[in-house]
């Protein structure tokens, strides 16, 4: 199992605290080049062992042992209105980890890019409708050079009062 | 009042803490049997020296309402077992509720090191001078109370008003419970539908009584009274200490009979008291106090090295295959071996280390019995049996309410007014039987009354009229199913005051509380002659053994203490009913299902054995594709995303790595269990 760490919380405090610049995890679903604030990215990881939960949700792919914990793994693009054409079943998935009101959650992702420095000025807020992507998960997005960054609001789609609304 | 406590005097202060604490815990049993036996000189003694203990303690400390407290309680007990006074209902009525002052100022100092103002137990003080000197405490509060006229309170509300100030110092909801547990014949049903419409309605008595009644109905003491509901709320999650009552019993308390004094000779009790005090020391050297978090974690560290060391046992058992008679490989075997055995040893110690006796939830029933029985005037002794039976804490933490709803109900609906009891032919005093014992690798905690016993026709009558069961259905069911209904969500809770004589105060909480743990709950019950219900425990939460199934490439886990039997799949055993199929086992005819259509999982071949589980009275046989045999397995939650997913109760580890589920056949049965209700 590749498991793969991005830099420590402590040190972007530090990098923080001498500049307005933010360090972004950023991945595709599809096409789209999607970003979230480091400070929700627990790891990175690779997994093909996730065993599917029936009656679960239908963005719940299933659940992965992360070193000894049980983790949720979903996928993202049907809740952030993407086509959603994969076949997850027995894949070796690409899966970012992160920390969420309902705990550590994988998300599962195309391709891992990288990560990226932003200046915090440079963030747009999202266009109506623009892109493709439902704008209540969205904080902003960013044009890069080639392509147009959006970033995730990781509280928005994982948290207690959304899950409280949907059993009711 | 905040207590200023120096460094120098906290440890002092913790060993006070927990001293009084187990005096006043033993205090109220104690006082109970005290009741019962007034002229029991050993006892009074025995109640004297805890309350001069206390006092010296607090006084050393300098918790003056404390010391104020525990010196007329003192006092009291001095001339009791001096005779110079007598044990009356109406003694003991004060004297528990300086017990109860005294326990919540123990929490109090526990939980924010502050203690009552002086201020705030005057009234008791002065009850407890009255009795000492054996006058009749003065008038109750609640007279005056009710006296005042209902000035601004609308219409609509006026009757309920009146109940309401009969209760002062209580909320809605506690008002409710008291009436509830009046007499049938002095139940109001109007009123209890009021208050649990306003309840339901979210409405408080702020909402309800004017200013100038409310602030009376909680004296001055309102703010105090809110921070008490939040304690007592916090209390009933956690559920280890008993709950601060003091101040509404003291106002409640109705007191009005002579207090008459009758000499006998006393008894020297001083070698005894000697004896006691020595044991008590060599007790305390022997025990150490553990934080209950030390020993989660240890117990969760323990869980690690279960599942790792079947991994290396199943790794082992690969490498025997692949290299067989490899000299390495054997000794490699036998160190493993021993490993295994050593870690077993080790889960268990550690599981004991959070095992408890019973005893410390039994003992809060003597008390609650006493209490009720008073409450709705019956007669009733209250026997315990089992009480050093040792059960998983985090379980006897939650089993407390649901045994204490039990007990109300045995109280309230079970045992009959003495008259009856006599009429009918039975002793005049009811039994109550609240007992625990092992068995097999489970404890049984139950419950057992000599009342009147559940009306199995009535309970069907009634889950009709309640939209629960048809009638077709209720003529199918047998009497056993039939009082299960009353555990079913909706067939109590709201018509408390109607007629039927079975139980049902909130059954299904019980039946909730005991699943979630999974246990199972049974009743028996013969009219006329009594109820007994039986709450059947595993003996720890964290491990426990499953039967792996497979199907369709996946692999569940299913508790085995819900599996009956297994047997091979047979065609010919099958039989369709309807729509739905079932399988014939023996003499039974059981309803079938696979657990694929269960989980709604594709099928990927024939089902090769079947697996009878048992879900409340019932057999219910789930077929399955794949048979892996048992393994123990250390329980993990699936997190918030997925806690509510039906017939899954968690993950487990495997020892490959691999993510399994362990199926909840509970609630995966109950998920169902509308379409099949007169089928099974």
């Amino acid at each position: 199992m590749g498991e793969m760490h991005v830099v420590g919380v402590k040190e972007l405090e530090k990098m923080q605290a001498v500049s307005d610049e933010i360090q972004v995890v950023a991945f595709r679903l599809n096409d789209e080049l999607i970003g979230t604030h480091i400070e929700k990215v627990v790891e990175i990881t690779k997994n093909k062992d996730i065993t599917p939960v029936p009656k679960a949700p239908k963005f719940v792919i299933g659940v992965m042992n992360l070193r000894g914990k049980i983790v949720p793994v979903v996928t993202l693009k049907e809740k952030l209105g993407l086509k959603d054409t994969s076949d997850y079943e027995g894949k070796e998935l690409r899966i970012v980890i992160v920390d969420t009101d309902l705990g550590e959650i994988g998300i599962v992702v195309d391709e891992i890019v990288g990560a990226l420095r932003i200046n915090k000025e440079d963030i747009q807020p999202p266009p109506l409708n623009a892109i493709g992507i439902d704008t209540a998960y969205i904080k902003g997005v960013v044009q890069l050079d080639t392509d147009l960054l959006v970033l995730l609001d990781i509280d928005a789609i994982f948290n207690k009062e959304e899950e409280d609304k949907k059993k009711k | 009042m905040k207590v200023n406590l120096p460094d120098d005097m906290r440890e002092i202060f913790e060993e006070f803490l927990v001293e009084a604490d187990e005096i006043l815990e033993e205090l109220q049993n104690d006082l109970v049997e005290l009741e019962q036996n007034p002229e029991d000189k050993e006892l009074l003694n025995k109640i004297f020296r805890g309350m001069h203990t206390l006092k010296g303690g607090a006084g050393f400390l300098g918790l003056t309402s404390i010391v104020e407290l525990a010196h007329r309680v003192e006092d009291i007990f001095n001339k009791l077992r001096n005779d110079e006074l007598k044990v009356t209902p109406e003694l003991m009525d004060v004297v528990f509720a300086a017990v109860d002052k005294l326990t919540e100022a123990i929490n109090m100092l526990k939980e924010n090191e502050e203690i009552p103002d002086l201020d705030e137990i005057k009234d008791l003080l002065e009850k407890l001078d009255a009795i000492k000197e054996g006058r009749l405490p003065g008038e109750s509060s609640s007279n005056e109370q009710s006296q005042s006229g209902p000035s601004q309170i609308p219409e609509e509300y006026k009757d309920v008003v009146e109940w309401i100030l009969k209760y002062p110092g209580k909320t809605l909801e506690e008002i409710l419970d008291e009436l509830i547990l009046l007499p049938p014949e002095e139940r109001p049903t109007e009123i209890i539908e009021k208050l649990d419409k306003l309840i339901s309605e979210g409405k408080d008595l702020k909402d309800i009584l004017p200013p100038d009644l409310y602030a009376k109905h909680f004296g001055k003491k309102e703010e105090k009274k809110e921070e008490q509901k939040v304690e007592e709320k916090k209390e009933q999650t956690s559920a280890s200490t008993p709950a601060p009552q003091a101040a509404s019993q003291t106002t409640t308390t109705a007191l009005a009979s002579k207090t008459t004094t009758a000499p006998t000779s006393t008894t020297s009790t001083a070698p005894a008291k000697k004896k006691e005090e020595k044991k008590k020391e060599k007790k305390e050297a022997e025990v150490i106090r553990i934080d209950v978090e030390r020993v989660e974690t240890l117990m969760n560290l323990v869980g690690e090295l279960v599942l790792d060391r079947n991994r290396i046992v199943k790794l082992v058992s690969e490498l025997e295959k692949e290299f067989r008679d490899h000299e390495i490989i054997e000794q490699l075997s036998e160190t493993v071996t021993s490993m295994d055995r050593t870690v077993s040893d080790l889960q268990v110690a550690v599981m004991k280390l959070r095992m408890q006796p019973v005893k410390r939830v039994f003992s809060k029933f003597p008390r609650i019995v006493r209490d009720l029985a008073r409450k709705l005037g019956k007669k009733v002794q209250l026997i315990i049996e089992g009480e050093d039976t040792e059960i998983d804490r985090s379980i006897l933490e939650k089993i407390e309410e649901p045994l204490i709803h039990l007990v109300r109900n045995a109280l309230d609906h079970g045992i009959e007014p003495p008259e009856e009891r006599v009429k009918k032919g039975k002793p005049e005093v009811g039994t109550i039987r609240l007992f625990a014992y092992h068995e097999g690798d489970h404890i049984v905690i139950g419950i057992c009354d000599d009342g009147r016993g559940i009306d199995v026709e009535k309970v069907k009558e009634k889950a009709i009229r309640k939209g629960l069961i048809t009638p077709e259905q209720a003529a199918q069911m047998s009497d056993k199913e039939a009082l299960e209904l009353i555990f079913m969500p909706g067939f109590s809770t709201k018509d408390q005051a109607s007629e039927i004589s079975g139980r049902g105060v909130g059954m299904d909480v019980v039946m909730t509380t005991v699943h979630s743990f999974r246990g199972t709950v049974e009743i028996e019950s013969e009219p006329g002659k009594g109820t007994c219900i039986y709450m059947k425990l595993p003996l720890t939460v964290a491990i426990i053994r499953t039967l792996m199934v497979g199907i369709n490439k996946s692999i569940f886990a299913i508790p085995l203490h819900s599996v009956v039997e297994i047997v091979q799949y047979d065609p010919k055993a099958i039989k369709g009913v309807g729509k739905f199929k079932s399988f014939m086992l023996r003499e039974d005819v059981l309803p079938l299902f696979t657990l694929n259509e269960l989980f709604e999982v594709p099928d990927s071949k024939d089902k090769e054995y079947i697996i009878v589980v048992r879900v409340g009275e019932r057999n219910i046989a789930i077929a399955v594709e794949d048979l892996f045999g048992e393994e123990e397995i250390v329980i993990k939650p699936l997190g918030e995303l997925l806690k509510d997913i039906p017939g899954i109760a968690g993950a487990t580890i495997t020892g490959d790595g691999k993510v399994v589920l362990i199926v909840d056949v509970n609630s995966l049965v109950n998920d169902i269990k509308h379409k099949l209700i007169g089928v099974m």
